[in-house]
């Protein structure tokens, strides 16, 4: 058996967003079992399944460094301030 | 909307099959071979309930004729046979989905507009039944469970041939153009469909099942009309 990760997407603007995994033999089992487990509700109008083991992981740790680096969430508030505070002392 | 007796005891009875197919999937609720089949098995049955509730309502109270009296009934004996091993729901869902797609296109050109009304939407719904009945029977034909539908075939098919037993009045429903082919004729595109499957089918060797035209009921129809009959024997005003 083979683990397929299931992903939908609403017609529209909207991604596809995961919706969760299921075990299948192949890639048509897998396409007919995920349409009734995961969007009989019409949670989806489009269906993509990715082969588990076709997915790229990185390693534990990978992504870890860049939360103890503040000034890379600069949301420009300050920036904002500076630039409103000389445009009224500009009138 | 007025029908024909003829016109409607040939609708009665597809809405017949279609129910009682319906009910009989329902039983593997919870206890399907694993969890996504028991979901897809499961959804499949609600299409099938859905369509005999939409047939039925052409031709009076649904839920009075779903659970009329037994003698009223008009099913073939495919469906009322019981099928405690999933190799025989598997093989029957298979043999019954092949027939759906012939039996619905004979109404797409119906003289009766709201049954015509009815086949886009079915179809749709039959087209997803015929490929998962399709791809479970070819993967387990391929597999160790192959002798296990083999046999369920075997019994099968001289009762999936009789589906094509035709109600008393289905040739005046086919001159009233309220079907568009006759029985005889879809049985016919059916056994081909089969075969292109399984391979060569010795038809003529078969023992039909006594239906007389659809008239009679099985001997295992009594336990499941009771078994479907339960909730509305409890509370005639049930509602869904």
């Amino acid at each position: 058996m083979r683990v397929y990760e299931v992903f939908l997407k609403r017609d529209g603007k909207e991604e596809f967003r995961h919706a969760g995994s299921l075990e299948a033999a192949d890639d048509d089992l897998a396409l007919l079992l995920a349409r009734e487990t995961y969007a009989r509700r019409a949670e989806g109008d489009q269906l993509w399944l990715v082969d588990r083991a076709h997915v790229v992981e990185a390693e534990p740790g990978f992504t870890a460094p860049n939360t103890d680096k503040p000034h890379r969430h600069n949301s420009g508030a300050l920036v904002a301030e500076h630039r409103k505070a000389a445009r009224q002392a500009g009138s | 909307m007025t029908l024909s007796a003829a016109a409607g005891e040939t609708l009665l009875a597809f809405a017949d099959d279609e129910h009682l197919m319906g009910q009989q999937h329902t039983e593997w609720i919870g206890v399907a071979p694993f969890l996504e089949e028991d979901l897809a098995f499961s959804s499949i049955a609600q299409d099938e309930l859905g369509h005999a509730a939409s047939l039925y309502s052409l031709l009076g109270d649904p839920d009075a004729l779903a659970y009329r009296p037994p003698v009223e009934y008009r099913s073939c004996h495919l469906v009322e046979l019981p099928a405690p091993d999933w190799a025989d729901a598997l093989v029957r869902h298979w043999l019954y989905d092949l027939a759906e797609p012939r039996r619905w296109a004979a109404l797409q050109g119906s003289s009766v507009v709201e049954v015509a009304a009815l086949v886009a939407r079915a179809e749709r719904e039959e087209t997803y039944h015929r490929r998962h009945a399709g791809a479970l029977l070819t993967r387990m034909r391929d597999s160790s469970s192959a002798d296990r539908i083999g046999a369920a075939l075997d019994a099968l098919l001289p009762f999936a041939d009789a589906l094509w037993e035709p109600v008393a009045g289905e040739a005046d429903a086919v001159a009233e153009g309220v079907v568009t082919a006759s029985s005889a004729e879809l049985r016919t595109a059916w056994r081909s469909d089969v075969e292109a499957v399984v391979g060569p089918v010795a038809w003529d060797t078969f023992t039909s099942p006594d239906q007389q035209a659809r008239s009679r009921r099985s001997d295992h129809f009594a336990a499941l009309h009771a078994r479907i009959s339960e909730v509305i024997a409890l509370d005639p005003t049930a509602t869904w």
